[in-house]
């Protein structure tokens, strides 16, 4: 049995495992793209692909039984370039790390942090103090959250913001039970509803026919006056123009951002995440797609992944499967 | 029934009409915003029956029919108890505990998942390390962590409540025994502190200033401390060793803080004064904010109704509510 490690992620992925995967099992480690020219030999008789994609002008794999994807999206993956009955499987140990990062940046947009904190670190202003007799700030007890898209991530954040007395509603694809942390489930359909409602709308959902665009100029229309809005989905999700329009007119109370319309290359290291300058704007907070980047989530991630390989080894039935080629 | 707003919070025009407006009963008010202009506070303490303020000097001018003082802060320590008549009801305010939780578990997210360098960092210089591309470093979660909270009153437990819900594990020490443990699953004495420290991952101070909690985390416990533990401090600075917090911080003794409360504050002649005489605004590892974390909407109209609740249940002969200590 062979198993093939492929790109920077896959490579640190290994390391973190190797001492969990099974004895017989014999692994390829290309660091592609610097080892583009190992990958035809490695891939040719390769059982597993440990990555995260799979191009349509990549070398014959004919081999592939299991496809382990070293994240959770599996969009890189060219299935018709995957080998028939290939078992596509995807990775999590992401959603409670990205759960924290939604309710923080709910709180630090709600209290203003990174402009109170900023002044008073810059210049000593004491201006939104109550010695000062400071302009108070808001709190996120008594709001309203509404979830884009409640699946792993969106669970986790219910859970969360839940203590802090916030009213929670929820709007997903396919139909939902109630939970108990949440107050209602729409489906996506009834998203109109839902939106009007909410003082802060975070995005969890994932990128597909029915989320592409879904947060256009209309619905950003739709929501209340000074709402806060949290994306940790993907930037298509979102209309950028009428998103940075919302923000930079103060439609919109601010943003916490950390996926993007557009991502660095090679040749653009620090390439803008879009073609607007929402990093001008005082009131959004800006990350680089990192919100699941803890060393919490690598752990548990590799966890899975040996699992998973270590399962399809012995035969036994696989986690995460996403799809078969 | 002569009410005085006197000092520079109680008076606050924000305050004390804001609290004239909710009172349902017949008052008698009186507003001094300067304590300074003894001319004026004469007459201000000599008939009232009830004072809202959060200081009380020791020079202050006769109270003969004071019964009832209503502080419109939390911390009583502005004001000097000793000085006060007999059978004086000094009432303090809550509602501010959600709020102060709110940002306690706000900047220990922010600490650990180094939200600020990382977010400057790329609205600066467009900086993708540890993102988008995948690898690069990794920053931290609270997810497992031990938060222990020193002082377990009312912010202690919402904090816990919180912090629970994140899957942390919530240990606190408190001067007096606690029946109720709430969300912690250990409650130390807080003569036996030094056991807790060494556990912590986040140590949160969310307790009064007093006798037994003046300088309470000194140079030696800040040592106790894991060299990775962040400090939240929401309680009053002077429970922490200034210099000695200073240099922890500043040589990563431990790992970071977050300072809402200060050795030095602003006043007229200095508005914009500096927080400290030692300079925490050039530590990278530190979050500062101007003693706002309670300057929510919400906890204000919860104060300034509980203040105005207060006053109403006096005329009405009802009992009071956050009563701290009868002189």
């Amino acid at each position: 049995m062979k198993a093939l490690f492929l790109g920077n992620v896959a490579v640190d992925t290994y390391e973190g495992i190797k001492g969990e995967l099974p004895s017989a099992l014999e692994c390829a480690i290309v660091n592609d793209p610097v080892d583009r020219s190992l990958l035809p030999g490695a891939a040719a008789d390769a059982d597993i692909l440990v990555s995260n994609r799979w191009l349509a002008d990549f070398p014959p794999a004919p081999k592939f039984r299991l496809v382990q994807s070293v994240a959770t999206g599996v969009e890189l993956f060219h299935m018709a370039s995957l080998p028939k009955g290939c078992a596509v499987c995807n990775a999590f140990g992401h959603e409670t790390a990205i759960a924290e990062y939604v309710v923080m940046a709910m709180l630090a947009l709600h209290h203003r942090f990174f402009q109170i904190s900023g002044e008073f670190r810059e210049r000593g202003s004491w201006a939104t103090s109550w010695v000062q007799s400071g302009v108070p700030h808001g709190e996120v007890r008594g709001t309203t959250l509404g979830i884009v898209g409640y699946g792993r991530v969106g669970r986790e954040v219910a859970r969360r913001a839940a203590p802090f007395g916030c009213h929670i509603l929820a709007a997903n694809r396919s139909p939902r039970d109630k939970d108990g942390d949440v107050e209602r489930i729409y489906p996506m359909t009834a998203l109109d509803e839902m939106l009007p409602q909410c003082d802060t709308v975070a995005i969890c959902t994932a990128l597909g026919p029915e989320t592409m665009g879904l947060i256009d100029a209309r619905r950003l229309g739709m929501m209340k006056p000074g709402a806060f809005l949290i994306n940790i989905a993907r930037g298509q999700v979102i209309d950028e123009d009428p998103l940075f329009a919302a923000l930079s007119g103060g439609r919109l109370g601010g943003a916490a951002i950390d996926v993007w319309w557009q991502y660095p290359s090679p040749t653009e290291p620090n390439r803008r995440g879009s073609g607007q300058p929402f990093h001008e704007l005082p009131n959004v907070i800006v990350t680089p797609h990192n919100s699941g980047w803890t060393g919490g989530m690598v752990r548990r991630r590799w966890d899975e992944i040996a699992d998973n390989i270590g399962r399809f080894c012995r035969g036994d039935s696989l986690i995460n499967l996403v799809t078969t080629s | 029934m002569k009410v005085s707003f006197v000092g520079n919070f109680g008076a606050r025009p924000e305050v004390a009409k804001t609290i004239l407006g909710k009172v349902m009963e017949k008052i008698e008010p009186t507003i001094l915003f300067d304590i300074g202009d003894t001319q004026r506070l004469i007459p201000a303490l000599a008939d009232a029956e009830i004072v809202v303020s959060h200081i009380w000097k020791k020079d202050f001018p006769e109270a003969p029919h004071l019964k009832f003082l209503q502080s419109p802060a939390a911390g009583l320590d502005l004001i000097d108890l000793p000085s006060l008549r007999r059978g004086v009801t000094v009432c303090n305010v809550d509602g501010h505990e959600q709020a102060i939780a709110e940002y306690c578990l706000m900047t220990m997210l922010a600490l650990s998942h180094k939200l600020v360098d990382i977010a400057t960092a790329f609205k600066e210089s467009s900086n993708w390390s540890g993102g988008g591309a995948g690898g690069g470093p990794l920053h931290g979660e609270i997810l497992g962590q031990t938060v222990g909270i020193i002082g377990y009153g009312k912010i202690g437990r919402e904090v816990a409540k919180r912090a629970a819900s994140f899957g942390c594990t919530v240990v606190a020490a408190n001067r007096s025994p606690v029946a109720d443990k709430g969300d912690a699953t250990e409650i130390y004495p807080l003569v036996e502190l030094d056991r807790m420290l060494p556990r912590c991952d986040v140590v949160v101070i969310a307790a009064g200033l007093g006798p037994e909690t003046r300088n309470l985390i000194d140079a030696g416990r800040l040592a106790l401390m894991k060299p990775t533990a962040l400090l939240v401090n929401i309680g009053r600075a002077l429970i922490i060793d200034e210099e000695a917090v200073f240099n922890a911080l500043k040589d990563n003794k431990i790992g970071g803080a977050a300072l809402d409360v200060w050795w030095r504050y602003p006043s007229p002649a200095e508005p914009n004064a500096r927080p400290s005489n030692f300079a925490f605004h050039e530590l990278p590892n530190v979050l500062m904010t101007p003693h706002c974390s309670s300057a929510t909407d919400g906890a204000r109209d919860r104060r300034l109704s509980g203040i105005a609740g207060n006053i109403d249940r006096y005329v009405r002969g009802e009992t009071l509510r956050n009563v701290v200590l009868t002189t």
